[in-house]
């Protein structure tokens, strides 16, 4: 709060061009900026090149889910935004632009951002209420020339599925064999649940629950979940082979991994939920600010490994780890779009890293610290984009690995050159 | 799906009947609160699936997979005093269960009615569905039907 005010927000705009004098000008601004805008009318994605366009995101929101704390509305949302665009940048180099929309309705945000495509090289959706969010990101996808990126869900599904790759590898279980429970059935566990089963898990070794129960094809609300949730009514009728009727303790018995994402903890999920997995259970508690269970309770209750999203915990499974870099990668590409394998691709790239590191109970996923897991994610998610012809401008693993490095260090640079000249004032005890 | 076999359906089907057709009724009523189930939701299905299989003037199909049955759809014969074709097939209720969706099972009861219809000579075929029920709409639109009447529905309270 003190902050807050003392600095008057937490992003700016500033310029990229050395400006000696103000004659400077009339390359920057008229007259010499008419050309381009000519050069531009004629070849829109020269937008890309000729402009910062290829760096801008939007950080877009209608404020209708801000973290836990619900709709609190658009204006209150934007102190998260601009401190999402303060991690864009410092970990991504990304410009982000914090952009609160005043559009509860989705069709009407729909159309907001899809009137101001063409400032931006794409889009990151934020804090948006389920199932709304789901149609948003459908449609801008579908729609817009540009990535469309909801973090909620797929920045949470592609950390999940990188701490799930070399968690499962630890304890020396086949992902294909594996029985899967995700608690909670908003938008990170529903998104989570899709990947892992584009990725090659097994959708009946899955059981989603919700606050009903677990989801099965037989449920007597599936009729009203196709007309208010069609995304849940999908994974009802594809997941739970063994048609599991109850909730978590009937979901548990001898499930190998449970994914939760539901409501703070402690106490969401008991020792007696814990003790009636398979061996070597693995738990990912992943709400926030307190996981359903404290990971000394669960390793207590025989947990193999945990995972949470607190960084005073060993492994953390957070969106940081992915967003900088996913974004990195395709708006360095001019991508179209970002595909599900794309974001597989960042996954086993975070994976890989930490594997080259060693994995460990307590280490399956790289920590935020690990600078180089970024551009690696960004080179990783460029030729993934690239190979698939969703690049404007295609580029190889290398080539991305070398620009992504020097894009995130640039921008870290300027942050630390900005606060060793005072410019940027110091942070007081 | 080409295991799920269609069938007309006989009177030891009617229990099974019941719970699709339950399931159907408050699928409705998520279109309109006007289409608000009553308390007797239970035993009005049971004595309304009784009483069309006895009936002469009813059709009812069913789907069946492994002797389950999976969907149901109903249909009646009704004269149409003013025009021709004078005997009119109406597809009345209809409910397919959510696993078994999508997969061409209802084009296929719907076929199988219409031909039963045909024989006991129907020369024109309709459906009743809530007018807000788009899936239905664009169902039925697919399979070459338009509209014809419109129901519109008030409260009766005084205006």
């Amino acid at each position: 709060m003190k902050y807050s005010s003392l600095y008057g927000g937490k992003v700016e705009v500033i310029p990229k061009v050395p400006v000696q004098s103000l004659e400077d000008f009339s390359i920057w601004y008229t007259p010499g900026v008419a050309d381009v805008s000519l050069e531009i009318s004629a070849n829109c994605d020269e937008s890309f090149r000729l402009t910062n366009r290829w760096n801008t995101i939007a950080v877009a929101t209608n404020g209708t889910r801000v973290l836990g704390l619900g709709d609190i509305g658009p204006e209150a949302s934007l102190p998260v935004m601009e401190g999402k665009a303060l991690i864009f940048k410092y970990l991504g180099g990304v410009d982000a632009f914090p952009l609160p929309i005043n559009a509860s309705d989705p069709d009407k945000f729909i159309e907001v951002i899809k009137c101001v495509e063409p400032a931006f090289g794409g889009i990151n959706l934020e804090d948006v209420r389920s199932p709304d969010c789901f149609y948003i990101l459908e449609r801008l996808t579908e729609e817009l020339k540009i990535p469309v990126w909801h973090d909620d869900q797929l920045g949470t599904a592609s950390a999940t599925l990188a701490a799930l790759i070399n968690a499962l590898k630890v304890v020396g279980k086949d992902p294909k064999e594996v029985e899967i429970v995700f608690f909670g059935a908003g938008a990170s566990n529903i998104a989570t649940a899709n990947l892992l089963i584009r990725y090659g898990f097994d959708p009946g070794n899955m059981i989603l629950i919700d606050s009903q129960g677990t989801l099965h094809p037989d449920r007597p609300d599936m009729d009203s979940l196709m007309l208010k949730n069609r995304w849940k009514y999908e994974l009802a009728i594809k997941t739970n082979g063994r048609r599991v009727v109850g909730g978590l303790e009937e979901a548990v018995e001898g499930a190998d991994v449970l994914i939760a994402a539901s409501r703070p903890g402690p106490g969401v999920i008991s020792r007696d939920h814990v003790s009636r997995m398979a061996d070597s259970p693995i738990i990912f508690a992943l709400a926030n600010p307190v996981p359903e269970i404290l990971p000394e309770e669960a390793y207590d209750a025989g947990a193999k490994i945990v995972a949470t999203g607190r960084s005073d915990y060993p492994n953390q499974v957070n969106n940081s780890l992915i967003f900088p870099s996913v974004f990195r990668g395709a708006l360095d590409v001019r991508a179209t779009k970002i595909t599900p394998e794309a974001m597989i691709a960042a996954s086993r790239a975070l994976a890989i890293f930490a594997q080259e590191r060693g994995i460990s109970e307590t280490y399956i996923v790289p920590t935020m610290q690990e600078w180089e897991a970024y551009s690696r994610v960004a080179a990783s998610v460029a030729s993934e984009l690239s190979s698939q012809g969703a690049a404007r401008f295609p580029a190889s693993y290398d080539e991305e690995l070398e620009r992504a490095s020097k894009i995130i260090s640039r921008a870290r640079n300027l942050l630390e050159s900005l606060i060793s000249t005072g410019i940027v004032q110091r942070l007081s005890g | 799906m080409e295991r799920v076999k269609i069938r007309v359906a006989d009177i030891s089907d009617v229990e099974r009947i019941i719970e699709l057709v339950i399931r159907q009724r408050r699928l409705n009523e998520e279109f309109d609160p006007l289409l608000k189930t009553s308390q007797s939701l239970v035993e009005a299905a049971r004595s309304y699936m009784n009483e069309a299989i006895k009936g002469q003037r009813s059709v009812l199909i069913v789907a069946e997979d492994a002797g389950k049955i999976v969907g149901v759809l109903k249909a009646d014969l009704v004269d149409r005093l003013f025009y021709e074709p004078s005997i009119e097939g109406i597809l009345r209720d209809f409910y397919i269960l959510p696993e078994y969706r999508r997969k061409g099972l209802g084009v296929r009861m719907v076929n199988e009615a219409i031909k039963t219809l045909r024989s006991l000579g129907a020369g024109l075929i309709t459906a009743e569905f809530p007018s807000q029920h788009r899936i239905a709409v664009e169902f039925y639109n697919k399979l070459g039907f338009r509209p014809l009447i419109s129901i519109y529905a008030r409260q009766a309270e005084e205006s």
